[in-house]
């Protein structure tokens, strides 16, 4: 593997510091299906899921980020037929490599489901 | 050497996706209402483990644990390991990603941790929040 040192990419007419690209890149995503047994189906820099139980899960990072100010981001969707807006996902970051993820029935309830399709990433500084 | 991340992209650009045939099915003493959760070891993370030259000593992990938030952790700067098999990986994420009351300091009489093959994890997730580790046969119930 080799290593390419600059401080600007451009792409011709557009040129940006690679500080950029490097801040601005997950440090590490996940996509899985929250049903069944959970299955993990591409990811970066994750060494596990747990499966907490309805709509619980965790997901743990190979490379911890350098702090807990990270901010983990997420989304997914149930594929059924229902209402789909009103339901929503959260994010908890619980320590610098492990982020708690809770699919909930909407945004009014604390009631928890499995959702089909559930993403993950985070943005930072690693460790 | 390179920093741990990088090895990771390198290795998610040359090395196939691993599905590992086990699962580690586990309760935390601390919270005895819990289910059982269930840990997926990551198809990526399994193959860089198979592969070896990429993922750090468990030790180092378990080292950084104790470092403070913000202090500079020292597993994504250690010289990697060479490949593991299958079992050995999924000991390593037993003490990498469960919590270590869980998998070394526990000293009850309930089993609370099992090591299953995926076939054993039900799928219908009827019940899913009244889980538990079986403590007669030896698998999820």
């Amino acid at each position: 593997m080799s290593t390419l040192n600059v401080s600007n990419i451009t792409d011709g007419t557009t040129t940006v510091g690679t500080s950029y690209v490097v801040n601005g890149s997950a440090k590490a995503w996940c996509n899985f299906n929250g049903t069944g047994t959970i299955a993990i189906q591409d990811s970066l820099n994750v060494s596990s899921l747990t499966d907490d139980g309805t709509g619980t899960y965790q997901s743990l990072m190979t490379n911890s980020m350098a702090a807990a100010n990270y901010v983990a981001f997420g989304g997914g969707d149930v594929n059924n037929a229902n209402n789909d807006l009103r339901r929503n996902v959260r994010l908890f970051r619980i320590e610098t490599g492990l982020v708690k993820i809770a699919c909930g029935i909407n945004a009014n309830s604390d009631t928890k489901e499995d959702w089909t399709n559930v993403y993950t990433s985070a943005f930072g500084d690693l460790a | 050497m390179t920093h741990l991340w990088e090895r990771l992209l390198d290795a998610k650009s040359r090395l196939a996706p691993v599905q590992s045939k086990y699962r580690v099915l586990f309760e935390d003493p601390s919270q005895p209402d819990a289910p059982a959760a269930v840990l997926v070891p990551d198809p990526n993370w399994m193959a860089a483990a198979l592969a070896g030259g990429i993922l750090p000593p468990i030790d180092t992990y378990l080292r950084d644990r104790d470092v403070p938030d913000g202090q500079p952790k020292e597993h994504p700067y250690a010289e990697p390991i060479g490949a593991m098999t299958e079992e050995e990986a999924i000991e390593y994420l037993i003490m990498k990603d469960i919590p270590p009351h869980i998998w070394r300091d526990y000293n009850g009489n309930r089993s609370i941790m099992r090591i299953v093959p995926v076939e054993l994890i039900p799928s219908d997730r009827s019940f899913r929040n009244a889980w538990k580790v079986n403590q007669e046969t030896e698998m999820a119930a």
